[in-house]
Formats: C-alpha cells, structure tokens, sequence
C-alpha cells in the first residue's frame, strides 16, 4: 500500500500532504498561543495592581528579536539550497540557524535565571520591595544546614517540644527532612506515648510501638498499615450493619419512603463494638530536648503555639520571630500603595510617608525623598517644554506612576553617585544582567533590611508564583522557548541524519525542510508578538 | 520525475521487510490501518462508555436512597480500603459523589463519545468512503490512539490515589479547582492535577487526529470525488476536524495555565483575597480572573457539543437514505448548514455563562448568536425528517435506531432553547432542566445515532449481521428507559432541582420545606421521581447486556452477508472486499455521481453506487 501525495503534490488542490497538515497545525497553534495571548489582555485589563510596565531589560530582549529573524532567514536558505541540489551550502545555511536557536536559548536562559535569583516581597500596606534573600550569618559567615547549604534568611522557624503525623496524609521526604534537622541539632524525635490497638478482631489491644521509640518513616508506614487495616475492616463491619438496620426499618415502616424514615435508623455502637478494630489516625512523638526547626513559608500554616504543615503535621511549639533578610535590595515600588489609597480616596503621598518601610528604614526615607526631588525636576523640565494644557491649567505632561513611585536599582545608583535620574553610568553587562551589587558595594548603593515576618503580606522570587504579569510571561515565553527547542531538533535531525533522503529523494527532503521551515517562521511569528508586549509595553 | 521513481523503489523495499505479514502486535496492537485504529478506537470509547455509565448509576444511588449503604451488586466492584476511603458507613458522601459526578462527564465526554464517533466511526468510515487506501499519516493516526489512552488511564487511574480523582466538575472551574487537592504535598500525585494532564494528553490526540482528517479528505480523494459528491457522513467528519482543530487549543492554554496555578502557584485564575475556611487566607498574589477560565473553557466546550453531535448525525445521515431507498433530502443545504453550523459554533459559547454577570451587551450577543445556530441545526433534522417522506422504508435493526434518533435528538434540541434566553436561563440555569437538555441530546439522541452505526457497518467489519432479536432486545428497553430518566429531569428542573445535589433533594428539603415554588411545583412535589428515574438508570444498565452479547456472538454466529454490500447502499465503503484489507480497495476506486442516488426511474436497480460505470449511450440512435 502507498499513501499518494507524499512527494509530488495533487494536480487539483496543488499540495502534498504534510504541507496541508503543516497549514493545518499551524492554524492549531494560532488558537493555542491565541488563547495565551487573549488571557495576557484580560489579565492586563483585569487586574487590579500596578501592572509592571516595561520591566525585563530591554537588550537581550531585542538581540533575541534579531536572532530570530535572522533564522528565519536561513532556513529559508537552507531550503533554497536544497531545492538547487546544494547540500553544502543547505549544510551551512541549516547550521547558522540551529546556532541561533541555540544562542536564543542561551539568552533566554539567563535571563530567567536572573529571575529566579531575584526575591519581592509585598508588605501589608502594598509597598513593594525587591531584592536578594539574605543567607543566615553567625559571626560574619554564613552558616551552612545539614546538608551543607546555604540557609536562605527565608524560614518559618519554630522551637518544636512535639511534632502530630496525620498516619494517612503525612509526606515521607517531610520526615526525613525533620529527622535530619533533629539530627543536626542534636535531639531526637521519640514517641510521647504507647501505641496500642487492637488488630484483630475479639482479641486484647496490643502494642504496636513502645513510648521512647525514635521516629522514622519505617514506624509510621508499620502504624500506617495497621490503620488502613482496621478503616477497612471497620467500614465493612459498620456497613453490614448499617444494611441490618434499613431490612428492619423497612419492614416496621411499610410503606414509607425512605427518607421518612432515615433519622430513625442508626449503627447501633454497642451491636458493633466487638468487632470494632482501633484506627490509629495520629500519632504524637515529642522532641526530646525541644529543638529549632525551620519550615518553608508555603509548607507551613503558622500560629503562635501550634503550627500545621501542609501534609497535616501538627507542630508544637513556640514560632520565633523568623525576619526575613533582604540583602542588596534594588527596588522600593509605592506604586500598588498609592493605588490603593487612591482607590480608599486619600491622598497617595501621604499615604507613602506614612508607610511601615519609610517610618522604619532611614534609607528608604532617604531614597523617597531624593526621589521626590528628582520628580519635582522632572515635573519642571516637562511643564517648560511642553506648556500648560488651556482648558484645564495643568501641566499637558506629568512624571508617570513609575517615575513617581517606583525608585529601582538605577536610581538607586544615580543616587550613590550623587548625579540626577538617568545621567547614571550603567555597564553593558549590567544592561543584561542587572546591576554589579558587588561592584557597588563600596558606595552603599544596595541596602540590606530585615522585614519582620507580620509585616509581609505575600513574597515569592520573580516567578510565575510573583504576579499575573509574570505568570503569563513565563508561560508565554516558556512555551515559546520549548517550540524553539522543538524545532532545532527537527531541523537537527534534517541536517544531521537528512544526507540518506537527500541521496535517495532530494525532493522529499526538500518538502520537509519547508515544513520544518513554515514552523520556524511561526516560531519567530510568535516571539514577534511576545516581544513588545513583555518588554516594550 | 526521476526521484518519484526512487520513492517507490525505496518504499517497496521497505515494504518487503515489515509490512506483508504483520505479526500480531502489528496487526492489532500497534497497527497504523485506519480500520484496526478505528476499531481499537471503538472498543476502548465503549469501555469508557461502561465505566461512565457505572459512576452514574452509583450516583443515582445516592440521590434516590441518600441514606442507604450502596447495595453489594453496585459496591462488589471496590476493595474493601477504598470503600472504606469513600463510603461512609456505605453510604456514598458528598466528596466521593462530586469525584463521580466529575469523573462521569469528563469520561463520557471526553473519553466516551468524541472518541467514539471521530475515533472510531470516522476512522474506519471516511477513508472508505472517499475512495483513499488509508489515512494520509498512518503514523500519526496510530499515535493519536495512543495518547488517547494513556491521557484516558492516566484520568481514570487517579481514582486510585489517596487524593482521589478530580471532583471541581467536568467544566472544572477555578478557583475550586485550583485549590481542590492542595494539601496534597506532591502535586503530580494528585487527582485534579493529573485531571489536567490527561486533559492535554487528550487534546493532543484530538489534534494528531483533526489534522489527518483534514489532509485525507482534501488530498486523498479518489478520482470523480468531487466536494459535493462527498457523501454528508464526511461533510460532517470534515467540519467536525475542524471544530477540533481549532477549538480544543483555547481549552489547553487554560488546561496549562490552571497547572500552572496548581504546581508553581501562580494567579491566573485566582483572584485577590481568597479566603477559605481550610486554608484562611491563600498564599497567593491573586489579581487573576476566573471568568477567563470560563471563557476559555467554553470556547472549546461550546463547539465539543457539536464535536459530539456531527458523527452521529454523518451516521444517520448515511443509513436513513439507504434504507428509505429515497436520495438524502436538501443533500446541499445540509452540506452548507454544517458548514454555518461549524462556524457559528465558535460564537456561542458565552451563554453558558448568562449567570457571570459579563454584562447585558454580551449576552444580548451571545443570545442573538446562540438562536441562530439553531436554523442550522434544525435545517439538518427536518432534511433527515423530510428523507423519510415517501419512503419505502426498510426497518432493518440500524434504522430503527436511527427513526429513534430524530424524535430523541429533537427534544433534546428543542428543550435547549429556552436556556438560550438570559431571562428563561435565570430560573433554570445549573439544575436538572439543564441535565435533562443535554442528556437528551447526547444519551437518546447522539448515543442512538451510534448504536446505527454500529449495526450499519457490523457487516462491512465482520462479514456478518447482528442478531435483529437480540437487537429489539435493547432497544425497545433502552427507548423506554432513557425517557424514564431524562423526561422527569425537565419537570424536576422547572421545580428547582439544583444539579449537584448529591443526595437527590433531602436535605435541601429537611433545610428549606417550602421555599422554592414554581407554580404549584415544589421540590416536595417531585422528589419521589428520583427513585423511579434512578430504577430506569439500572434497567437501563441491563438492557444494554443483549448489545454487548450480540456485538461479540455475532461476530462468530451471526448470519452471513451475502455481497460486499449487502444494504445495497451507494457509497464507496461498500466497494471494498469484505472486511477491507490493508489498503482498502482491490481495484482503483473511480466516482461517477452524487452519494445517494436510489430509486432513479431511469434505473432497473433501486440504487446506483457512486462507483458504477455509466454505461456508453447507444450512439446509433
């Protein structure tokens, strides 16, 4: 059998096969990246917070645009080659493309890097401050956990004497972590008291563990299994039993409906108790001396004497103070705060004055009012170039939100250099890869705060986890940076393992290329998009 | 020219090495024939079916008898752990019904119905049916199955977890969604994330397969094939492709996003300051839309109903024809209605959500919009109704599936318009009206268009024809049955039944006594159907067993067909050996007319198959 119009194309429609289906998949893609692109719109429209403008850096932004273009260029040489039967120049021209994606990728991974590095926290009263998660010093070095890392200054800590597993929910690498953590701290984590059930039925209790026995995942998998016995065995007993009562009830109630009846009708607890088996369902173990031990923000529910982990663990003991260190901090952004008192109808530079970070860290009251001088000139400079609006008297042109609000990293540097907003000298590298807070150290550039733990509303590194803004740039751009690696390997596998086809049937090989080819312009087609609403808008 | 040459020497040597004599895996395992696909297809959506059909009858349990242990001949089937897990004391909880209620759309939906009537009709059919010798990427079509069934267990395996599976509803809106199954630590061990996973394992099936569809049919017809020769069954498996095509990609953004939302804690669907009781207030940035969600989700749902609802008017459209011996009536407008259809389907989908609040404008659109697709649709039912006009008919074992079908899709069509009106839609939006509506459409009507096929092409598959006795055995059992269980649901949802009641009304009664009262009829008034309407969800279940006995008997016992086209029916399907071999046709196929050209008075024969010769006029004369 032989599918026809895999090579030639059909007199009528005047395609081969994969060129229709390539149409048809692209078409596919369109409502694929259509409805990233809708939501992008809607949220941006939607939302109802300072939505970051212009935010990523525009540089590598823009060589990654040229890139593309560029091989989309080649490809298209590529193919060309191919169609006048030049395998080396098709060689040539499919490499420089392949190395493009290959450099685009290598941008787009430092960049996200970068990201991933780079720490905001968002405080009760909206201010927003961005920077790097400080490490946990003692003595002027950075202290290292059991498993030799660096401890981020990010940790809810708490002085546990107990520790509560719920015997189905609880996550084993969870206790692992708590074991070494007890380990590392010299204490151990022991059972507070007999665990005795009974296992079997019309026998005597019995004891599964003994109080003093250490923790580990062995034991609560042993109390497990006995606990999902017993939930077993009890349903079936509890279910037979509940099947005897609704045969009588029935036969006393003829006639009447079955939810006429229902409130009547129960497990007898007594009829039961006998066959009845014990469910465990937790159990408690002390920590023996009490310890410290650190749990991250997401997994734990705090409370002031007893916390609960996401798998259920309950964990006794005293919450410490758990500050959050940020170190090199390069953006204070007032802009959601002034939004909000705005939306509250007050007025928004009194609202920043009066703010939780200028009230406590002189340098954030430094930074402000520098700031506001800096505004005032440009306020000036705009109300001399270009007038004042005749119908309403003000100024046609005012300092936007941004410049009003937000004081990042560069203004930051204008000010320790002690010149006026955007006269600062900026390296390239830093255009890439954000500022050289080591390089700047020596003036000071870069502050470090400690944030108390009840001060923070929500706090998450530059992720998708930060806001919607980055959400949907991740995604886009992800799923983008993924069709680009897609991509390369098909093209990969044309230039590497194509010289067979090309020896056999140059033109089938040529029709893939253009198909590989009408992918790679969507691909490029895509970032055209992605590129001005992420970077320049 | 020259490299066409070496093709087919390079391909026939390639031949010669793995395709003769497939060995069995290849056969019927891993086979890239459209028919063995198609098969493959069939038998695992009935298997979906089945599985479907068993979470609803434990649901209609609970809602009938909320406060009795599930008797043994329903709860044999779990381990004693997992009923333990999700009985209480017997008794099926509102957890576990929401998880089956949730499990049972998404299964009949996605897993049921689309894959049998795209899967499996379109792909045994249409290629016969166009005169090709397979699909156009024999390759893809077999992946497509694959991923098919892996996003189905990976779905149906969650039910194993301790999490459970998913149970935010089939349309599995956010935030619920987003949040359910979020004490689970490790996320991809949990039922509402691997919910999603299949989701996308499922929409990349329906696009390997969309996109071979689509190419077969515009590049591999055979000569004489003209578009309007095309018999309407692939009309309509064409549109259908493309409403997957292009439909299912919104819904997979969402699907990303909402695992996005899952897994690394995003805000695309959450908004600012949620608040649970669980939880307190969520760790999250917020400033996300749940409404996106819905748009999202509707953009693809909207037109997966007619996703569902094309294949099984391509099959009664093929089989009413040949058994009336009468042409398809307004063969061209109903061409050209489910082209309009297609297109429409894509500018309705905000009236599933009049209750959001969007705004007066957009409803007033999306009303407008929504009344129109409705000439379409009705233009393609009064065609088939009108093709019976004057017909000899034949009551051959399929078409009286297919009689059925109209009357049953008809109520179910017409039953949805008054939820077209935002004014109408205010009182019986999300209660049993709303089930009634659709399950008409799909369960009566789309599910009786298939059960045509099934005995129209049993013959072309097998060599032989399905018991007719055992065939009245279900259907006259299943004709009175669905209408036992969906007809009540109208009038129980004119009384204000809400949809999710798991317990079938009690409690809301025992909280509420009398305060929903729609002219006289009141929640009290019409709460004791449940009981009937669920004793018709198991006769139901039984009377499927002759089905299921005739599939497989008569595979082996049935009576033989006499010719490869023992209907005596026009189109191509029925040129090809019986069953057709790899490659499909022995001859090349040629068309020489329209699909359905019967009763010709210039003909001796009552039928002309579109491949038939014309014979040369007498020139002598």
């Amino acid at each position: 059998m032989e599918i026809p119009y895999i090579v030639t194309p059909r007199k009528d429609t005047g395609l081969f096969n994969s060129k229709i289906a390539i149409w048809l998949f692209l078409a596919s893609e369109v409502m694929l990246f259509g409805g990233f692109f809708s939501a992008y719109v809607f949220l941006r429209l939607g939302a109802d917070y300072p939505w970051p403008e212009r935010t990523l850096p525009v540089l590598p932004g823009l060589i990654n645009t040229f890139i593309l273009i560029g091989s989309s260029v080649t490809v298209v040489f590529a193919w060309a080659s191919l169609k006048m039967r030049q395998w080396r120049k098709f060689q040539f021209f499919m490499g420089i493309t392949i190395a493009c994606a290959a450099i685009f990728m290598v941008l787009k991974g430092l960049e996200y890097n970068v990201k991933f590095h780079h720490q905001a926290v968002r405080l009760n009263d909206y201010t927003v401050i961005e920077g790097h998660l400080g490490y946990e010093m003692e003595d002027g070095k950075e202290v290292l956990n059991h498993h030799g890392q660096k401890i981020e200054e990010n940790q809810i800590q708490v002085e546990t004497s107990g520790l509560t597993f719920n015997i189905v929910r609880f996550h084993k690498p969870w206790v692992e972590e708590l074991l070494s953590q007890a380990e590392h701290r010299k204490s151990k984590i022991v059972l507070a008291a007999d665990v005795s059930a009974i296992t079997d039925e019309g026998k005597p209790a019995e004891t599964l563990a003994k109080a003093g026995e250490p923790l580990s995942v062995e034991l609560l998998s042993r109390l497990q299994e006995s606990h999902l016995d017993a939930r077993s065995h009890n349903g079936a007993v509890r279910t037979a039993e509940l099947r005897k009562e609704w045969v009588e009830a029935k036969k006393n109630n003829p006639g009447k409906r079955g939810w006429e009846v229902s409130s009547g009708v129960n497990i007898d607890a007594d009829t039961i108790a006998p066959h009845v088996l014990t469910e465990i369902g937790t159990v408690a173990f002390k920590v023996d001396p009490p310890a410290m031990f650190d749990f991250k923000p997401r997994d734990i529910q705090e409370g002031a004497t007893q916390s609960r982990l996401r798998d259920d663990t309950l964990v006794d003991g005293k919450m410490l103070a758990s500050p959050m260190g940020l170190h090199y901090v390069d953006a204070i952004d007032f802009r959601h705060l002034a939004m909000k008192a705005v939306e509250k109808g007050q007025d928004p530079m009194v609202a920043v004055e009066n703010s939780w970070l200028i009230k406590n860290h002189p340098f954030a009251k430094d930074a402000w009012e520098w700031n506001k001088g800096q505004v005032a000139k440009i306020e000036k400079e705009l109300l001399e170039r270009h007038g004042v609006d005749e119908k309403t008297g003000k100024a046609k042109y005012e300092p936007t939100a941004k410049e009003r609000y937000r004081i990042g990293w560069k203004e930051f540097v204008a000010m320790a250099d002690e010149v006026d907003r955007d006269r600062e000298e900026i390296a390239i590298k830093e255009e890439f890869m954000g500022p050289d807070y080591h390089g700047r150290e020596a003036k000071h550039t870069f502050p470090h705060l400690e944030l108390p733990r009840e001060q923070i509303r929500f706090a998450s590194k530059f992720t998708p986890a930060w806001n919607t803004y980055y959400a949907i740039y991740f995604t886009i751009t992800g799923l983008h940076g993924l069709h680009v690696i897609g991509g390369a390997l098909v093209l990969c596998y044309y230039l590497f393992f194509g010289r067979k086809m090309y020896d056999t049937n140059p033109e089938w090989l040529a029709n893939r290329v253009e198909i590989g080819g009408l992918f790679w312009h969507f691909v490029d087609l895509v970032w055209i998009f992605a590129f001005p609403i992420f970077y320049l808008m | 020219m020259s490299s066409h040459a070496t093709t087919h020497t390079g391909h026939d040597a390639h031949h010669d090495d793995h395709h003769h004599n497939p060995g069995f895996i290849q056969k019927y395992v891993f086979s890239t024939d459209h028919k063995m696909i198609g098969l493959q297809y069939g038998i695992t959506a009935m298997c979906f079916l089945a599985f479907g059909f068993y979470l609803m009858m434990v649901m209609r349990w609970s809602i009938a008898y909320p406060h009795q242990p599930l008797p043994e001949w329903m709860s044999w089937i779990f381990t004693d752990g997992w009923k333990a897990r999700w009985l209480q004391d017997g008794k099926v909880t509102g957890e576990t019904y929401n998880m089956f209620g949730a499990m049972h759309g998404t299964i009949m939906v996605f897993l049921g119905i689309v894959p049998l009537g795209f899967g499996a009709f379109g792909n045994y059919v249409t290629p016969l049916q166009i005169g090709a010798p397979d699909m156009a990427f024999p390759k893809l079509n077999m992946a497509s199955y694959w991923v098919y069934l892996l996003g189905g267990l990976i779905m149906c395996g969650s039910f194993f977890l301790e999490s459970g599976a998913a149970k935010s509803g089939w349309t599995n809106y956010s935030p619920l969604a987003g949040f359910a199954d979020g004490q689970v630590v490790n996320q991809w061990l949990a039922g509402q994330t691997q919910w999603l996973i299949g989701l996308v394992c499922l929409i990349t099936s329906s696009l390997l397969g969309s996109v071979n569809f689509i190419t077969t049919i515009i590049n591999l017809r055979a000569r004489g094939m003209t578009w309007m020769r095309m018999p309407f069954f692939v009309w309509s498996m064409l549109v259908t492709a493309f409403l997957l095509l292009l439909a299912f990609p919104p819904l997979e953004a969402a699907g990303i996003m909402q695992l996005m939302d899952r897994v690394v804690h995003s805000s695309f669907f959450m908004p600012s300051g949620l608040f649970t009781k669980s939880e307190g207030l969520a760790d999250l940035s917020g400033g996300g839309s749940p409404l996106l969600f819905q748009h999202l989700f509707w953009f693809l749902g909207h037109p997966e109903v007619y996703v569902l609802l094309l294949p099984a008017f391509a099959c009664v459209s093929e089989i009413i024809p040949a058994n009336t011996r009468k042409p398809l009536w307004g063969y061209k407008s109903m061409v050209y209605s489910v082209l309009v259809l297609g297109f429409l389907s894509f500018i309705v989908w905000a009236h599933h959500m009049y209750m959001t609040g969007m705004g007066a404008a957009v409803s007033t659109f999306f009303q407008t919009t929504t009344v129109l697709i409705s000439v379409p649709s009705v233009v393609i039912i009064t065609s088939m109704l009108i093709s019976l006009w004057g017909g000899s008919i034949r009551f051959t074992p399929p078409m009286l599936w297919a009689c059925a079908f109209i009357p049953m899709f008809g109520i179910g069509g017409l039953t949805g318009l008054p939820l077209a009106f935002n004014l109408a839609d205010l009182h019986l939006h999300d209660t049993y009206y709303v089930i009634g509506h659709f399950h008409y459409v799909v369960a009566p009507g789309i599910l009786f268009g298939f059960f045509a096929g099934v005995l129209h092409w049993y013959p072309k598959i097998t060599g032989r024809f399905m018991s007719p006795t055992l065939n009245h055995l279900h259907f006259w059992p299943s004709l009175i049955c669905m209408n036992l269980i969906f007809f009540p649901m109208l009038l129980q949802g004119m009384a204000g039944f809400h949809r999710r009641w798991y317990n079938g009304g009690d409690a809301y009664l025992s909280k509420a006594a009398d305060s929903v009262n729609v002219f006289g009829n009141t929640v009290a008034t019409h709460i004791d159907m449940n009981i009937i309407m669920s004793m018709g969800a198991w006769t139901l279940a039984l009377a499927q067993i002759p089905f299921i006995i005739n599939l497989f008997i008569s595979w082996k016992t049935g009576k033989k067909v006499e010719s490869d086209n023992p209907w005596n029916a026009t189109t191509l399907e029925w040129a090809t050996p019986t069953p057709p071999g790899h490659g499909n046709f022995t001859f090349d196929p040629a068309v020489y007319r329209g699909p359905y050209e019967y009763s010709r008075p210039d003909h001796e024969e009552d039928f002309i198959p579109q491949w038939e010769e014309p014979k040369k006029p007498n020139t002598k004369h």
